[in-house]
């Protein structure tokens, strides 16, 4: 496939699954947010003293209409991040995904180990939190702990990705189904103890439990099905593009034998 | 020969082209940076330069911007 193929149609599903993410995420999502900003707001105007600017209404609704539009821009804009991300992953691993030939069966397969990797671990241990939960003062500490499990999660995969190749390439064919057992058992040993040894959350958790869990659940729930949308997309355009190129290189061959 | 060697610096051994993986992780960082992570370091320019922090609603407009897609994609937020 050519470089501008292979960018264009990472490109294109990226932007395709996360404006979806966007738009779905403006019913779903947006009703917590919506709530929890409110209880902000009326936890800062109860504290408020005298002197502080206590937040117009009208100016507030300008604020919220503009923060909602541009949930779907930034949800297009994420989708291309972690979509470009994925194309790579995916461009470099279909060769060793074994049991299955057909692309967009390994799309959904790299997209599921993806979503493990990048989004289930680190919100198993640093949950997503709705507005009003989280002090702006621990902001940089909570982002460098979001940041290492991250990357503990992410370059631990990459590293176990290559040791699976590498086990994949010395096994014999009976040995083959077994091959990544290994590798996914030292993943989950990795990820358990980095799960105990990091620390949590320093903020305490002081909007209503009912809404940071309904917030929880329906993100994760859209997040999810950005990368299955994602894997979807991706998966058919990889098969689209193929399939043109190989009808071009055939129609050369054609014309010039 | 000649084309060989060129086809194998212009792609990795799994035929992937090595100035797309370029692109595309350029794509991923600013992307992520700017959606998940940014303070106001490099849009800086959107912060307001009357000497508050933009932590006023409405006055950081990318912060604002990116805000929620922040909260529901799971980064931490203020």
């Amino acid at each position: 496939m050519k470089a501008i193929t292979f960018i264009a149609i990472t490109l294109l599903a990226g932007a395709i699954a996360g404006t979806i993410l966007g738009a779905i995420n403006q019913v779903v999502v947006e009703p917590y947010i919506d709530h929890a900003i409110e209880l902000e707001m009326l936890q800062q105007n109860t504290t408020a003293q005298s002197g502080q600017v206590i937040t117009n209404p009208a100016e507030f609704a300008a604020y919220r209409f503009w923060q909602k539009g541009g949930e779907i821009i930034a949800g297009t804009i994420l989708g291309l991040s972690i979509g470009s991300l994925y194309g790579i992953v995916f461009a470099y691993t279909r060769g060793s995904i074994s049991g299955t030939n057909n692309n967009k069966k390994k799309a959904l397969i790299v997209a599921g180990i993806m979503w493990l990797v990048l989004f289930l671990m680190p919100a198993l241990k640093y949950p997503p939190n709705p507005p009003a939960v989280g002090n702006p003062e621990t902001i940089y500490y909570r982002q460098s702990l979001y940041v290492a499990f991250l990357a503990i999660s992410g370059f631990s995969a990459l590293g176990l990705a290559f040791l699976y190749r590498k086990m994949m390439v010395a096994s014999s064919n009976n040995t083959k189904k077994k091959v990544i057992i290994i590798p996914s058992a030292v993943y989950a040993a990795i990820m358990a103890g980095a799960y105990l040894a990091m620390p949590a959350n320093p903020d305490p958790i002081n909007a209503p439990i009912d809404l940071v869990i309904g917030f929880r659940i329906t993100s994760a729930i859209t997040i999810s099905m950005f990368w299955a949308v994602l894997g979807v997309i991706f998966g058919a355009l990889w098969d689209k593009a193929n399939f043109i190129s190989n009808k071009i290189a055939a129609r050369h061959n054609c014309n010039s034998s | 020969m000649l084309v060989n060697n060129e086809i194998t610096k212009k792609t990795s051994a799994e035929g992937v082209p090595r100035i797309a993986v370029g692109i595309l992780l350029g794509v991923l960082a600013f992307g992520v940076f700017i959606v998940g992570f940014d303070q106001g370091e490099m849009l800086g320019f959107t912060v307001p330069a009357d000497g508050s922090e933009g932590n006023e609603p409405g006055t950081n407009w990318a912060h604002e911007f990116y805000h929620d897609m922040r909260h529901a994609a799971g980064f931490p937020c203020h």
